[in-house]
């Protein structure tokens, strides 16, 4: 566990792929919802011979709703993929509770708080974490940080470490950038299929 | 600070009218009034977007009452409250151990607020809590809370008037409208 992960109020923005990420949760933070980042990967392709051929990992679970969240903020036109995802996650996972947000839904909410001056900054490309600025504070690799939540089951901050492979989607173990935790989870997916497999 | 007629241009169009407001407040009312039948009910307003809500509603139930009000920080309301946590800003000013509470809300978005005051006001103790709201606007609901009493469900938009505001504004419209896009984005 790290200082970071129990601070109750602003989280660092650093250790998200996005800034609308780190913005999300800190709304979450103020009414004292209970979330986790990225904390599971679900494979939602396969080939033929039963290896994962692409996941998900949605951004946000919220333990204590039984929820996950998505947020983009790429413009409408460029969510095509994304949507396809979401799709293919909840034909394959149909108990699974998942909330899209897309980049409207993001500057409403903006614009709800009165943050509206925000958008601009925390949407598409704009928004995204550099290399840079990753390299100055990542969140420890192969923890996943949780949020505040004053009556989650979750602990504050608590490090969840990954378990064994499985069939089973399988919690997130990279907070490095978005592509890296990507072809991480295709990676990890991939081999708990060949390891079911063999 | 903009004169009334200017309210009224920046509203694109007219959602929910004077009469259509008022005709469901009855409504509603009515319909409280027999579901409470025989008991002891406290409704609580949240501040401030609720309170010609609550004026209206109150009138139209027949039962002995009590109304008490609370208000709640809102996120990004200042810079200092953007950082912290949510903070009642107002509490109840009378105990509500043993009492039917019904949460009079203007408007349920993300349910993020509401979550927060049921949780709230549960701790208290009450002999029941039920959400009675004006606006139910589920496309961005995150936290799903049975709604007890709805007034009408709305479509993805900055809705303004009868309580509701932007930037303080705009609470005062008789009506339910549309603010035009053009407001808010400058």
């Amino acid at each position: 566990m790290t200082d970071e992960a129990t601070t109750h109020g602003p989280q660092s923005d650093s250790g998200f792929a996005h800034a609308s990420e780190a913005e999300f949760a800190r709304i979450l933070d103020f009414y004292e919802v209970a979330w986790q980042y990225e904390p599971k990967v679900f494979p939602i392709l396969w080939d033929l011979d039963g290896n994962v051929l692409e996941s998900f990992a949605p951004d946000f679970f919220l333990p204590d709703l039984d929820v996950f969240v998505e947020l983009t903020t790429l413009q409408q036109r460029l969510v095509r993929k994304k949507n396809r995802k979401v799709r293919r996650l909840r034909e394959l996972y149909p108990g699974l509770r998942i909330k899209l947000f897309y980049a409207r839904d993001f500057r409403a909410l903006m614009l709800k708080y009165g943050r509206a001056a925000l958008v601009s900054e925390l949407s598409g490309a704009s928004g995204q974490v550099t290399p840079h600025q990753e390299a100055e504070g990542s969140m420890e690799p192969g923890k996943v940080r949780a949020g505040l939540g004053r009556s989650g089951s979750q602990k504050d901050g608590a490090d969840l470490t990954v378990p064994p492979a499985s069939e089973e989607p399988r919690p997130g173990r990279e907070h490095r950038s978005r592509s890296a935790r990507r072809r991480a989870g295709r990676r990890a997916a991939s081999a708990a299929a060949r390891a079911a497999t063999s | 600070m903009k004169p009334a007629q200017d309210l009224v241009a920046d509203v694109a169009e007219v959602l929910l009218s004077e009469e259509q407001l008022g005709a469901k407040v009855a409504e509603l009312g009515q319909q409280i009034t027999a579901d409470y039948a025989g008991r002891e009910l406290t409704l609580v307003s949240v501040l401030k977007g609720s309170l010609p809500f609550m004026a209206d509603l109150m009138r139209h139930i027949s039962l002995p009452l009590r109304i008490d009000l609370m208000e709640v920080s809102s996120y990004g309301g200042t810079s200092t409250e953007s950082s912290g946590l949510v903070r009642i800003l107002k509490d109840l000013s009378a105990p509500i151990d043993g009492r039917d509470v019904l949460l009079v809300e203007d408007i349920i978005d993300t349910g993020l607020t509401l979550n927060y005051l049921i949780r709230y006001l549960k701790g208290k103790n009450p002999r029941s809590i039920r959400v009675c709201a004006l606006l139910d606007k589920p496309a961005r609901r995150l936290v799903e809370i049975p709604l007890d009493y709805v007034g009408f469900q709305i479509p993805d938009a900055f809705v303004v008037g009868y309580g509701l505001d932007f930037g303080e504004v705009y609470r005062n419209l008789r009506f339910v409208g549309v603010l035009r896009p053009e407001v808010y984005e400058s």
